[in-house]
């Protein structure tokens, strides 16, 4: 089969969210002797930015977009695999990102870890419910670019302010962006506590990042 | 003036009130008011008497007109099996991982729920509070709608993703999930709860499609709320403006608002009997703000319709107590 038609039956299995179908596609162009690099970018990566639009309409609900998400997650991990050390991308930057201590919602945030792996980000996933010192500690270890939190509750938001304060407490505040996201945070919020911006959904994030990074 | 309770139940029958009434369907409770009522966390979720002296200051700290009980989603939960996360004397107490059921197990609901984990003490909590409010004040009674609750069960993630690729495995836990709510519900009000608020946080459009609430949540919803013999808030965060049409068909005798949500297209879509309650954003306003912005965000969305001025959602703990009074005096003025 030509690779045309490879790039659109990997794009379509994200777009019937289709995890099965979606590692039956990598799998088979590696066979067919496919160039793994390119069936990311331009087949499963074309499918979830498209599933990414259809969320941004309103046409597809969260829901959805966690499938599509773990299925590209499943097909870019077999066909990592199979690329030579020397071919794997270069990472456009270090991003650590978790949940704020107190929220146990994990629900956005894994999606977002997928679409910025697949995007090119090296990406930390501390987890949920992560103490703001982990947050910290992590981002000196690993020298980071930038530093995500998400929150789901209005009861918890607070810790993303938190974590600002820290992060100028150490010392840390003007070598790292922050981005703010989950379910209660706004633009404004971001502004309102300092941080460098509100990534409101997966492209609108990747968007902003790339232009705070450049 | 009118005693709160003659308000809010004047309103509910459809007959006007001297003024708007203003209370909340979530917590309201917040570091300021546990100084002035000498009642903090983590006793406030965990012991009756607490509880109650901390739901109390909703009324006599904040000039409320109604108190409420629980202040977290956790007690029908924790009942069912689920482990319970210390919120410690700052949060409130979430549920901890892993979660009890997996999408092919089936989930049991215990014959002494009832007695299990702090519901006594939150029943304990509502006869307290009915002896020293006499009726002059209502009670609400918290309870946590049926797709929440099957999310704890479940995990929020697997039960989203079973919404779409497996629904029918999603029933089991929706019964069990609302008998467990509707069994709370009514140990509320025997306990003496006025007013039933139910929440369905993860319910929402922003976490759920529209397409699981009208085909799978509103039949739960509906039987539960058929259950329940006193009048019902239903509460789900975010912006409801896709699924509110269906909350209108739930049998909510009022539907709780965020400012995200258009409470003009709740009243075109649930028509005039419904009654609207919310006011005001509970982080980017009541949190972030001060008293001039609350009030003119107050003043916005009464003049959109919404009858029962309220935070949005559920109240930042830290949030200042000028902020609150200010829109408690809003609603004074109308």
């Amino acid at each position: 089969m030509e690779m045309k038609k490879w790039l659109e039956k990997a794009a379509q299995s994200i777009l019937d969210q289709d995890e099965e179908s979606a590692r039956e596609i990598a799998k088979k162009s590696l066979e067919d002797d496919m160039d793994p690099v390119e069936m990311i970018n331009d087949g499963f990566a074309a499918g979830i930015r498209k599933m990414g639009d259809l969320f941004d309409r309103g046409e597809v609900f969260l829901p959805g977009l966690i499938i599509a998400s773990d299925a590209m997650a499943a097909a870019v991990k077999i066909l990592e695999e199979a690329l030579p050390q020397d071919r794997r991308q270069e990472k456009l930057g270090i991003i650590v990102i978790g949940t704020v201590e107190g929220d146990i919602h994990d629900i956005g945030k894994g999606i977002m870890v997928t679409l910025l792996r697949v995007h090119g980000y090296e990406v930390h996933d501390l987890g949920r419910d992560v103490p703001i010192e982990e947050f910290v500690k992590k981002a000196q270890e690993v020298n980071a670019d930038v530093i995500g939190s998400s929150a789901m509750m209005t009861t918890t938001q607070i810790g993303q302010k938190k974590l600002e304060e820290a992060l100028k407490k150490a010392g840390l505040r003007a070598k790292v962006k922050t981005m703010v996201g989950g379910a209660v945070a706004t633009d404004h919020w971001a502004k309102r506590i300092g941080a460098d911006f509100f990534g409101e959904t997966p492209a609108d994030t990747i968007d902003k990042l790339r232009r705070i990074l450049n | 003036m009118m005693k709160a309770k003659e308000r809010v139940m004047r309103l509910l029958n459809h007959q006007a009130p001297d003024r708007m009434p203003c209370f909340a369907a979530n917590t309201s409770v917040t570091y300021d008011q546990m100084e002035k009522v000498q009642a903090f966390w983590p006793e406030g979720h965990e012991k009756g008497e607490t509880m109650a002296r901390q739901a109390l200051a909703a009324h006599t700290v904040l000039g409320l007109d109604a108190v409420r009980v629980p202040f977290c989603q956790t007690f029908e939960a924790e009942a069912l099996g689920c482990k319970l996360k210390p919120g410690g004397s700052e949060g409130i107490p979430g549920i901890d991982f892993p979660p009890p059921y997996s999408l092919d197990d089936t989930p049991v609901f215990p014959e002494d729920f009832l007695s299990r984990g702090r519901i006594p003490e939150l029943l304990k909590a509502v006869r307290l509070l009915k002896n020293e409010l006499d009726n002059d004040v209502p009670i609400v009674g918290g309870i946590i709608g049926p797709f929440t609750i099957a999310g704890a069960l479940l995990e929020t993630v697997p039960l989203l993703k079973a919404s779409i690729k497996a629904p029918e495995k999603i029933r089991p836990f929706l019964e069990v999930a609302e008998k467990a709510g509707t069994t709370l519900a009514k140990a509320l009000v025997d306990a003496g709860a006025d007013i039933i608020a139910c929440e369905d946080m993860t319910a929402s459009p922003m976490l759920a499609a529209p397409d699981t609430y009208r085909d799978f949540e509103l039949e739960y919803q509906k039987r539960q709320f058929e259950a329940i013999p006193v009048p019902k808030i239903l509460h789900i965060c975010g912006n409801v403006d896709l699924i509110v049409e269906y909350m209108g068909q739930t049998g909510a005798d009022i539907l709780s608002l965020e400012p995200k949500a258009s409470a003009l297209l709740a009243r075109e879509r649930c028509g005039p009997d419904i009654i609207l309650m919310g006011g005001v954003d509970t982080i980017s306003t009541l949190y972030l703000m001060d008293p001039d912005t609350v009030r003119l965000e107050c003043e916005k969305t009464i003049a959109d319709g919404i009858q029962i001025l309220a935070p949005g959602c559920a109240v930042a703990p830290g949030t200042p107590l000028e902020n609150i009074l200010a829109m408690v005096a809003v609603a004074r003025e109308h």
